[in-house]
């Protein structure tokens, strides 16, 4: 793995721009060319193959989890319990999920999961793919992402319930507009009948039990990108175990076991072989350097990295109140005081390709950087 | 990491290329109080962002009517909004029915990870 600087295209903003990427600036830059790192092939084959075991992990983890009712750990309330498990019992329709993972000195480690509501899949399905069609289109790019949206949709057709596939996001954030759409964009080439609409405009008839969009059609499959513990909080959160039309919720109420740091611990206790994981506990005092994170936490906030008993870099935010966990320290690799972290992806069941973001700091936080990659 | 063949976007493209990020300037002490009509309670619009096209996605958003034609001339009943709260939208009369809105998303501004 190289970092490598190089002059970006002249015409790049209006290059990304013309991709439907309108967030590739905002206060600071976010779509970053003027570096890209460059991977040797059997770097790319470890880091999958890494990708593909974390998940078989995962899946055994989550049925643990279940089995044990270790519910309070994850500060998932009691009456969504039910949803949880009919949702993995019944195998309900999920299509993604994001592993971050620290690559440094030949190792793959697992720092964490985003499970249920995974962003920069655009930067790393398409637009790092055409950035690499410009710049060195005889290079290859771990990035079959495009391909396997399409085809995991196609293969969940048959699984969903009759009738549209509706796509929802929060309003005013072009960031997850753009997720959302591309994943939309991805659900009609495999042949779905789609529709957005907007989580603020998401309707409930009390009278017959069921969600509806802005033209009253009843929702009975829909794409959130909206993590599941802000639709437990919300005031609609409670109905979504009336729903009369059973709805598919995509991802499904199981992955807020996954995309819970929480998970890092269980992991960690049931599979401490795994050369893929970090040790990690819910009890402070069990390692010398650690970082602390807390379970619900989003780009880098609240998140403490302490070595012997010194805060080496400690991140404010809004987190914490449901508890932490603490996860032994592994820093990521410094290339001259950039630390990038690896976004893999898995889709289906498969890993799909990867995306790297790149931060000043050892915390991977809103203000990192995508940047490209390609395979030497 | 098999090369992809063909790229191909149906909807996106056309879709964003045009569009801008709004402002994100939200100011949790400039509060604005809706309710859709007079049978429900005011609350707190959430996604406020002071100003901008942040205020006009508001006002659009805040104030989409509800009503129905009689004899010919439209008769507005009230508003229903994705921008106001789940309260907001509750209470009934003969137009309302039974559906309420914004009951989601009110969980932050961007979900980020």
């Amino acid at each position: 793995m190289k970092r490598i600087t190089t002059t970006p295209r002249n015409n790049w903003q209006s290059a990304v721009e013309e991709l439907g990427f309108g967030f590739h600036t905002t206060d600071v830059p976010y779509w970053d060319e003027s570096v890209y790192y460059e991977m040797e092939m059997d770097e790319i084959l470890l880091i999958e193959k890494a990708t593909a075991e974390l998940w078989e992990l995962c899946l055994g983890a989550v049925q643990h989890v279940i089995d044990n009712g270790l519910y309070e750990k994850f500060g998932i309330p009691d009456w969504i319990v039910p949803q949880v498990e009919k949702s993995w019992t019944e195998d309900h329709p999920a299509i993604y999920g994001r592993f971050d993972l620290c690559y440094k000195n030949g190792q793959v480690k697992l720092l964490e999961f985003n499970a249920d509501t995974p962003t920069s899949l655009y930067e790393a399905g398409i637009v790092q793919w055409f950035w690499l069609q410009d710049f060195a289109k005889n290079n290859d790019q771990f990035n079959s992402i495009h391909e396997k949206l399409i085809a995991y949709w196609k293969y969940l057709q048959n699984y969903l319930n009759p009738g549209t596939l509706h796509f929802s996001c929060l309003k005013e954030t072009l960031e997850d507009l753009t997720n959302t759409e591309y994943m939309r964009d991805c659900a009609i080439q495999a042949g779905l009948d789609t529709k957005l609409v907007f989580i603020d405009d998401i309707g409930w008839d009390d009278d017959t039990k069921q969600f509806l969009d802005l033209e009253n059609q009843p929702i009975q499959n829909i794409f959130k990108l909206y993590p599941w513990e802000w639709l437990l909080k919300d005031a609609f959160g409670q109905q979504i175990p009336e729903d009369s039309n059973r709805a598919f919720w995509i991802e499904p109420a199981w992955k807020m076991i996954l995309s819970n740091k929480a998970i890092l611990p269980i992991l960690w206790e049931l599979y401490p072989d795994c050369p893929y994981l970090l040790p990690a506990y819910f009890e402070e005092g069990k390692l010398a350097d650690y970082v602390k994170k807390p379970i619900f936490s989003r780009e880098g906030a609240n998140i403490d990295l302490v070595m012997k008993n010194l805060s080496l870099q400690k991140t404010e935010g809004i987190y914490g109140a449901e508890g932490f966990i603490y996860q032994e320290l592994f820093t990521l690799p410094n290339f001259s005081g950039h630390y990038p972290v690896i976004g893999s992806w898995i889709i289906g069941q498969e890993p799909a390709g990867m995306g790297i973001r790149e931060a000043d700091n050892l915390v991977t936080d809103n203000l990192s950087r995508f940047v490209p990659h390609l395979i030497k | 990491m098999k090369k992809s063949k063909l790229v191909e976007l149906a909807l996106i493209t056309a879709a964003l290329a045009s569009c801008n990020e709004p402002k994100k300037d939200w100011d949790d002490n400039n509060k604005v109080h809706l309710r859709s009509d007079t049978t429900a309670p005011y609350t707190t619009v959430h996604h406020y962002n002071g100003g901008g096209l942040g205020t006009a996605l508001l006002w659009y958003y805040a104030f989409r009517p509800y009503g129905n034609y009689s004899n010919g001339a439209y008769q507005r009943a009230g508003y229903y909004s994705g921008g106001i709260g789940h309260f907001s939208n509750v209470g009934t009369n003969g137009f309302k029915g039974s559906v309420a809105r914004g009951g989601f998303g009110r969980g932050g501004y961007s979900v980020s990870s």
